[in-house]
């Protein structure tokens, strides 16, 4: 009892953790708060890619242990080699401590448990053991999944090294990683997370809003993500996206050019920001040079454009 | 508001946990008076045994007084019905599901691997970097990291005020500074020479100007200008009209601006990719997925080249320029570049051209009562 108690203040203290982390976040660009932020993102990825040892370190040297559920994804971790050693009882067993939730959700993640046991039997050729197995366990699924039943059942028929395409799949090795995907499924599923990782989702809304046809000419900026390979790459079935508006970066401080640092003219028709070309005037004493095509010419030339 | 509501769960939680203890330390304490009970009575059998007969009723009764069950029913109850509220408000306060914004395309797994393990290292972490190779069996550049190692030595360095590394960075890279305009490098020299300077040695001081300020000599004169004057006051700076030189420095700045210039040289952008592209997602996402209740079949978005609707980012996202005539609603490019018209608006060529139907007749700016022939309006090259 006070094992659940002590259960329950743990959770308790992990939401306040987090309610208290989105009530300081501010409105602007708060590079702290980003910075964790990119560290929880990064923590649940490497969960999720079962690179556990990484991911405890890194949460603990940001603190952020109450921010990510490690023990949590530690529980699937124990279920998903056991299967990987082709082991079904601790699966079955999380089936069953989970029982409710899943058959709210309508799973059939404890039936494809059974269905492989019953295959593992057959390939062992204990056919009568099979059998009285499918009887207790795969008949109850019967009113449910019946032609996945019928499909499995057959092939009792069959020899493991059949050539059958249609049986010689149920033999394969592969179905256990299937096992594990399914069971993964079921398991973000169950603790309300996301399919895919953070990261992914995150990455792949940054890159459509950062990917323009600019990014792949020659002289794209080293700022911006998508000059570098790895980046592009990932970008590449991504659309790109879409301005509505002028944006003037200027090409010397760049900056943008907008109401408070409004873009000027030289007599050549290459444009700068007001920042930038006084500056320069102030350095100069009232000359101008293009840094593009080297012209010379006066501040009190220039003229002032409106781009709106 | 949420941590009200939640406040009160985590009170109900405690309520109810503390009861049960209660409850069943009641429980405990009432068996073990009866068990005592029992054995004061001793072994003699019969007389025992009436009076065992009427200890353990008393229990039953007291026991039932309880309720117990009943109790901890109603307490499990409470705390129940708090979380289930607790868990509508959230529902109702957050979004629930942000992957309805993601497109179904593979991300390749060692392409993203690479990413984060460059990642690591950019953001100081080596051996969790190392470590993450190790478990996701992936490569990352060597180069990156001896790069990344060698800044944090000299930014490591500048914040524990070593100015040491920094400085014989500068001077290695000098020339590269210069061109990109930087101070630094003289920053950190004046830094040396006031401390020379604290320490009263005048000729000392001299000689390091001579070698190393005179570079800076003609770029920053009137710094130099001052700080050789101040030689005349060394020892005692306090009391000479450069006190400026004695504020304590701002390592941390300094620091910054360094690994800045660092990056800039090496070709680096001064802050991470990945920082950069999750931070424009966070911005992003919440619109995403408004559309996406709005785009009828998710179907649109896989196969569209372009993005429909505007994802408009905050200032530091803004890497290239664009133009975008007002007027058609294009992008501009070298066969339709902006064009400055002589009231200061701008508008694309082909809108010009449009506008003014002939090349001799003058046409209208559209924001203002301005007219103007086509061929005064000049070209644009952002």
């Amino acid at each position: 009892m006070e094992e659940g108690a002590r259960a329950e203040e743990l959770q308790v203290q992990r939401c306040r953790a987090r309610l208290d982390r989105l009530a300081a976040a501010s409105a602007g660009d708060d590079a702290e708060w980003e910075d964790i932020r990119l560290k929880r993102i990064l923590v649940d990825y490497m969960l999720r890619m079962s690179y556990y040892d990484t991911a405890t370190k890194l949460a603990e040297t940001s603190g952020i242990q109450d921010l990510v559920d490690i023990d949590v994804f530690l529980d699937a971790k124990r279920v998903i080699d056991s299967l990987r050693n082709k082991e079904i009882a601790p699966a079955l067993a999380w089936c069953a401590e989970n029982k409710s939730r899943l058959k709210k959700s309508k799973s059939k993640l404890e039936f494809l448990l059974r269905l492989q046991e019953f295959v593992e039997l057959v390939k062992a050729k204990n056919f009568l053991q099979a059998i009285s197995y499918a009887r207790k366990y795969l008949a109850p699924w019967g009113s449910t999944h019946m032609k996945e039943l019928q499909r499995v059942t057959a092939t009792l028929v069959f020899r493991s090294s059949t050539n059958c395409a249609q049986y010689k799949v149920l033999f394969e090795q592969n179905q256990w990683d299937s096992l594990v995907d399914q069971f993964k499924q079921e398991f973000y599923k169950l603790y309300g997370m996301t399919l895919e990782p953070l990261l992914n989702i995150y990455l792949q809304a940054g890159l459509t809003a950062l990917k323009t046809p600019f990014c792949f000419e020659g002289n794209c900026p080293k700022e911006d993500p998508l000059s570098l390979d790895g980046f592009r790459k990932l970008a590449e079935p991504l659309p790109f996206s879409k301005q509505h508006h002028s944006k003037l970066v200027c090409h010397i401080t760049k900056e943008l050019m907008d109401t408070e640092n409004p873009p000027l003219v030289l007599p050549n028709g290459y444009v700068y920001s007001t920042k930038a070309l006084d500056e320069m005037a102030k350095k100069n004493g009232g000359k101008i040079i293009c840094p593009r095509t080297g012209e010379e010419c006066n501040y009190t030339e220039l003229v002032k454009a409106y781009i709106s | 508001t949420l941590k009200d509501e939640f406040d009160h769960v985590v009170k109900k939680q405690k309520l109810a946990s503390s009861r049960t203890i209660d409850l069943v330390n009641q429980i405990e304490k009432e068996i073990e008076q009866a068990i005592g009970a029992i054995q004061e009575n001793g072994t003699d059998r019969d007389a025992a045994s009436n009076l065992n007969h009427e200890i353990l009723t008393n229990l039953k009764n007291t026991l039932k007084e309880l309720v117990p069950v009943k109790q901890l029913e109603s307490c499990q109850k409470e705390m129940n019905t708090a979380l289930g509220k607790w868990v509508k408000t959230t529902e109702k306060f957050f979004i629930n599901d942000i992957s309805k914004a993601y497109k179904n395309v593979d991300m390749e797994p060692h392409v993203l691997n690479e990413i984060i393990a460059n990642h690591l290292y950019r953001e100081a972490l080596f051996d969790i970097g190392d470590n993450f190779l190790g478990e996701a069996s992936c490569l990352a550049s060597i180069k990156l990291k001896q790069l990344f190692q060698e800044m944090y030595e000299i930014f490591g360095a500048l914040r524990t005020e070593k100015s040491e590394p920094a400085l014989s960075w500068a001077m290695k890279n000098h020339d590269a500074l210069l061109q990109n305009d930087s101070c630094l490098e003289l920053k950190l020299h004046q830094l040396q020479f006031v401390e020379i300077l604290k320490q009263g040695k005048r000729d000392e001081a001299l000689q390091y100007a001579r070698t190393y300020l005179a570079p800076f000599a003609t770029i920053h004169k009137d710094v130099i200008q001052k700080l050789i004057a101040s030689i005349l006051w060394a020892g005692r700076l306090d009391q000479s009209p450069y006190t400026e030189f004695l504020v304590p420095t701002n390592w941390e700045k300094l620091a910054e601006e360094f690994a800045q210039q660092f990056c800039n040289l090496k070709g680096q952008s001064s802050t991470g990719p990945m920082g950069m592209t999750v931070a424009a997602g966070a911005e992003v996402l919440p619109i995403l997925l408004k559309l996406m209740t709005v785009l009828t079949a998710k179907r649109e978005w896989h196969s569209m080249k372009e993005f429909p609707f505007p994802l408009d980012l905050r200032r530091d996202f803004q890497f290239h320029s664009v133009f975008i005539c007002p007027v058609l609603r294009e992008q501009g490019s070298d066969d339709n570049p902006p064009m400055l018209l002589p009231c200061g608006h701008v508008l694309s060529k082909q809108s010009t051209v449009k506008l003014s139907k002939s090349s001799s007749r003058s046409f209208k700016c559209p924001y203002c009562p301005f007219e103007a022939l086509a061929s005064e309006c000049k070209r644009l090259y952002i």
